[in-house]
């Protein structure tokens, strides 16, 4: 049995609802933008918390939160968006579409923005690990949380192309849904 | 550069992102090896000599730390230099993967300057 001092001290939906949390996926989505694509990002829709999900793009990427925090990092974007992504990746390189490489790119971003952000929240650092990013092709699709969850999303801006980010997070004291 | 360099890396993607990041920063190589995960570097590392090793740490089946230990028990690619490269830069998993034989340390995202100031040095040594 684990001693209480080992177990991460859990980061609560309040925490979660601050102004904190999107600044940081601001400052995530600027640096990797700028740094891995050489694209310049903006905020084009400033969403409150608890808002429906924006509209979802033809690919989406979803990686999960586990520890601390209990939860998931989704982007989406169009397959033409996606595929400016992963030809940025490779600097400039054409990537024909259906190529694989493009839900592999879009993964990776997924992966270093949910990471990114993490490490921007104090106590989700070290206390929070990240599960293998998970690629979705269609709009059709639902996410399912085991506990209700509150979600903040933002629409970023970066080319010609519109970036849809939801970050989600499980209430750690809410009963099980069902 | 003398030598190959191994890349260790889930994404195919990341894996070329890495060598192309590489090649900018004018840390080239004479062959360069991919694998998925540690099982499939732990393969390529018993049957060829490597000059570094850049490796993620978060990877289904072997994990990057879990490849550092088992690089260690086998004594495989000894004064090798290994980079971890990782989303994750929490002070314990650097101090864990550096304790278990890792030289440096880089973050995704990264730039070339990244990769020249942290990578070039360890192969001058």
């Amino acid at each position: 049995m684990p001693e209480a001092s080992t177990l991460p001290k859990p980061y609560h939906v309040e925490e979660f609802l601050s102004p904190a949390t999107l600044d940081c996926a601001d400052a995530t989505i600027t640096e990797i933008f700028s740094m891995m694509f050489g694209f310049d990002t903006e905020v084009v829709n400033t969403a409150s918390p608890c808002m429906p999900s924006p509209e979802r793009g033809e690919r989406t990427a979803i990686v999960g939160f586990s520890g601390a925090m209990r939860g998931s990092c989704q982007i989406s974007m169009t397959s033409q968006a996606a595929r400016s992504i992963a030809s940025a990746m490779l600097g400039g390189a054409p990537i024909e579409e259906g190529d694989e490489s493009i839900n592999d790119a879009l993964g990776e971003l997924c992966n270093m923005l949910a990471g990114g952000w993490k490490n921007g929240v104090p106590g989700l650092s070290s206390e929070c690990a990240l599960s293998p990013p998970t690629v979705i092709s269609g709009r059709d699709y639902k996410v399912h949380m085991s506990k209700p969850s509150v979600k903040v999303s933002r629409i970023y801006q970066f080319d010609v192309h519109a970036l849809y980010l939801t970050l989600c997070c499980e209430d750690v004291e809410a009963l099980p849904l069902g | 550069m003398q030598g190959t360099v191994l890349v260790v890396d889930d994404s195919a993607m990341m894996r070329k992102v890495v060598l192309r990041i590489l090649k900018m920063a004018d840390v080239e190589f004479e062959a360069a090896l991919e694998a998925g995960d540690g099982n499939e570097a732990l393969v390529l590392l018993r049957v060829n000599k490597v000059a570094l090793i850049m490796c993620d740490i978060n990877m289904p089946g072997m994990s990057g730390l879990q490849l550092l230990q088992q690089i260690k028990e086998e004594k495989l690619a000894v004064g090798v230099p290994i980079v971890m490269v990782t989303t994750e830069n929490s002070e314990p998993q650097v101090r864990q993967a550096i304790l278990a034989g890792a030289r440096g340390y880089i973050r995704k995202p990264f730039t070339v300057d990244h990769i020249r100031n942290n990578v070039k040095p360890l192969l001058a040594v």
